[in-house]
């Protein structure tokens, strides 16, 4: 019991999050996109552009478990797109069998536990190039099971006619309801990523066997990553099969995988809003440009190169890189020597924090 | 007890009275637009005007010849006849899907609520097909269908808004090819090689229901994952069965001819060849030419048969494609597009329901396919070929008719009822008792 508590206070003093100003900017450019976010349906859109958010938000919402797990723990999956899936074919078959959407969401939550457990058993003895290897064979497996089991799942054609709760029948209701759920999924990766239990984990991804020999259960910590993640994953899959109405192995495919993972790489590994970019890009382009320019999977592939060789933090990590370059460089050329005291009032913060910001700083004056 | 009763009855009523409020601030926040369109809203009946039409295909991705084959069957009769019937102007959005269910959803919502199409064609590969006619039924528009061959299109996920108007389901389409073996054929065994999923599995359900409801009898089924390259493992166990006649069953590209190369390598009779539709279309006769000359299929498109719209059609392909013959993609894309205009000539501008009732009520006496009706669940019945390749005069292979079973249905000699009372084809069910 002693024990437990040294080992949290350690972490603490090596982990502890620093509010600093790249962060508020962060988190004022997201109160910026929700409120863009929130009143999106009221600014006279169709009723296609409100189900393409959802798209995003829910391709953004799987992203970023995949994003938590790659940018905390090194650890870069290859079949989180099986977890969803599963997830998925839970409610479908829950549905398909005549439960109520409330049994879909606990059917749809036990095959979310269950392959994320299975996941989590086999690869948390893994990591690097394994740990990938590991996770595309459960994704394959899953995909193999959807298009075999075909009185389970329906096989190849799938299941289709899901119906989500009445209440949120509507499109743009479920939208706000998708909304919700990303910005929940979001703020529970932020903060568990910035817990004791994240610096553990970027222990163990900076040094697995200096963790471990100060005393840390290396795997018991990778499965407890894994199984927080492939939760998100499952959310994502039933808010998927909600919104479409239909499941089929194809969401269980090794390409989708690879899909989240180049959202991920695009958005930048480990950052807040990187699997909202990623997500918007992919989406984006694979269902708006694709009505217009016949070569857009050579698009895709072209911003994917040119990330990599010009942006390799991706669009969120190079865009901060970038702001920091630019903010050191004015600073060291208005007044090198006297670092900025802390808390001083930032153009880039909401208004909310900004008087508050102010106020503190005047004070401090 | 009375007064847990009411307390219980109060917190209900409490709830529901929450409940209604929710509702009702619910919907007086509804944003503009929130209300569904009015799908009836078309005018019907009469002529003139115009018809916009979404055309979701798979033109980039692992489909994209047969996607964009079947686009350009659609464009090609356009073409020849003009974009106008009646009096209506036909306006075509293609939109691609690249295969992909949850692109083609997108797609189908994209037409629907941002284009305001009439009705939308497509998409081609089962899965997508599925997905936007469940979608489309949802919102009153018609979907037609001019490739998909998903048995389940027309029977368990049937509605009235969606009707097969190119091609068969996979089992109806082959069961014929079964019944001819069994008879005309002569052969009293047979040996099945299908591809391994659902499509496959219907495939050779049909050819397995036909052959043994006709007295033959199946000794072997033999199943191939659709990524198989080399043959000759499978063509080994073919030759072991020793069965009369051989079902092949692909899904079209390059099974067909791998598989043609390790037959003929391995010194196997060709003659004792029954394939399917896209085994041997024109994709492989292109291929293999001199090489497969007699060799039978079966299928509901025979590019070969004498009849006046197939040499039209032909003829107008050859033209738009450098000499090319018409594959089943490329004449069920045509096939839609002459069926729409038909039914538009015959009755005006109709939309929604009506459009779909006026296809179903219609039976197409000289279609490129041959006489063809539909039946209650909006399927297509029609004629069935076992087609046997010749050598055109123009240096092109064509597949000619040398059976034709007529009106063939897909309910392979069961009623509706019986049918859809048994579970979905797969490589443990094939419709034997």
């Amino acid at each position: 019991m002693s024990n437990r508590i040294v080992e949290t206070r350690t972490v603490r003093t090596f982990g502890a999050p620093r509010r600093d100003r790249v962060q508020l900017m962060n988190l004022g450019l997201l109160g910026a996109l929700l409120v863009v976010a929130i009143v999106l349906p009221y600014l006279g859109v169709t009723g296609f552009v409100i189900s393409l958010v959802s798209t995003i938000l829910i391709a953004a919402t799987l992203a970023a478990s995949v994003n938590f797990l790659a940018g905390n723990g090194g650890m870069v999956s290859l079949g989180h797109a099986g977890i969803a899936a599963a997830s998925a074919y839970g409610a479908g078959w829950a549905s398909r069998e005549g439960f109520d959407p409330g049994m879909q969401v606990v059917f749809a939550l036990g095959m979310t536990l269950a392959a994320s457990l299975v996941y989590g058993l086999l690869s948390m003895r893994t990591s690097g190039i394994y740990f990938l290897m590991v996770t595309l064979a459960v994704g394959m497996l899953i995909y193999g099971l959807a298009f075999r089991l075909s009185s389970v799942t329906g096989g190849e054609n799938g299941i289709s006619g899901i119906e989500r709760p009445e209440w949120m029948g509507s499109y743009w209701i479920y939208y706000y309801v998708v909304l919700a759920a990303f910005v929940a999924a979001t703020a529970i990766l932020y903060v568990v990523g910035n817990s004791p239990f994240g610096a553990s984990l970027r222990g163990i991804r900076d040094s697995e066997s200096r963790m471990r020999s100060l005393g840390y259960s290396v795997r018991s910590y990778k499965l407890g990553a894994f199984m927080i993640s492939g939760t998100i994953a499952g959310l994502a899959g039933l808010l998927a099969v909600w919104h479409t109405h239909f499941v089929s192995p194809s969401s269980a495919g090794v390409d989708r995988s690879v899909h989240l993972i180049v959202m991920v790489i695009l958005g930048g590994v480990g950052t807040l809003l990187g699997p909202l970019i990623g997500a918007a890009i992919v989406v984006l382009v694979e269902n708006v440009l694709s009505s217009h320019v016949d070569r857009w999977p050579t698009i895709l592939g072209l911003i994917f190169i040119l990330v990599i060789l010009f942006a390799r933090a991706g669009i969120a990590g190079s865009t901060r890189k970038l702001f920091r370059r630019l903010r050191a460089r004015r600073e060291s050329a208005v007044s090198p020597p006297s670092p900025p005291p802390p808390g001083r009032s930032d153009t880039s913060v909401t208004p909310e924090n900004n008087t508050a910001e102010q106020h503190q700083g005047k004070d401090l004056q | 007890m009375t007064s847990m009763k009411t307390r219980g009855r109060r917190s209900a009523l409490v709830a529901a009275g929450i409940a209604a409020v929710t509702a009702l601030a619910l919907t007086a926040c509804a944003p503009p637009g929130a209300a569904e369109p009015d799908p009836t809203s078309g005018s019907s009946g009469e002529a003139g005007g115009s018809l916009k039409v979404g055309y979701i295909s798979p033109t980039t991705g692992n489909f994209a010849v047969a996607g964009q084959e079947m686009v350009d069957g659609w464009n090609l009769y356009w073409e020849l006849n003009g974009a106008e019937v009646n009096g209506i102007t036909i306006e075509t959005i293609v939109e691609d899907d690249a295969g992909n269910p949850e692109t083609s959803l997108t797609k189908a919502r994209k037409l629907v609520e941002q284009d305001e199409v009439d009705f939308i064609v497509g998409p081609l590969i089962a899965n997508t097909a599925l997905a936007v006619a469940e979608y489309t039924s949802s919102v009153g528009i018609p979907n037609l269908h001019p490739v998909a061959a998903s048995d389940d299109l027309t029977q368990r996920n049937a509605n009235d808004l969606t009707v097969r108007t190119g091609s068969m389901g996979g089992s109806q389409a082959n069961y014929p090819g079964g019944e001819w073996a069994a008879t005309e054929g002569g052969f009293d065994t047979a040996v099945t090689l299908c591809a391994d999923y659902a499509f496959g599995w219907e495939s050779c359900a049909g050819f397995v229901q036909g052959f043994t409801q006709n007295g033959g009898e199946v000794v072997e089924q033999i199943w191939f994952p659709n990524t198989t390259t080399d043959f000759s493992t499978y063509v080994s166990q073919i030759q072991a069965a020793g069965a009369d006649v051989v079902y092949v069953a692909t899904a079209g590209g390059a099974p067909g001819p791998n598989f043609l190369n390790a037959y003929q390598g391995l010194g196997l009779d060709p003659g004792k060849l029954l394939m399917n539709c896209c085994s041997l279309d024109q994709g492989t006769l292109r291929a293999m030419g001199d090489q497969v000359v007699g060799v039978k299929s079966v299928s509901y498109w025979a590019e070969g048969r004498d009849s006046d719209a197939v040499a039209e059609f032909i003829e107008a392909y050859k033209e738009f494609s450098d000499g090319k013959v018409p594959g089943a993609y490329v004449a069920g894309g045509y096939m839609t597009a002459s069926l729409v205009a038909s039914v538009l000539a015959e009755k005006g501008l109709v939309t929604g329901e009506e459009l779909v009732s006026a296809i179903t009520e219609y039976t197409f006496e000289d279609s490129i396919f041959g006489r063809v009706s539909w039946d209650d669940y909006n399927n297509m019945v029609g004629p069935v070929y076992v087609r046997e390749v010749t050598a055109g005069d123009d240096g092109n292979f064509y597949n000619t008719p040398i059976a034709t079973f007529e009106d063939v249905d897909q309910w392979l000699g069961r009623t509706p009822e019986e049918a859809l009372a048994q579970p979905t084809y797969s490589q443990t069910f094939q419709g034997l008792e």
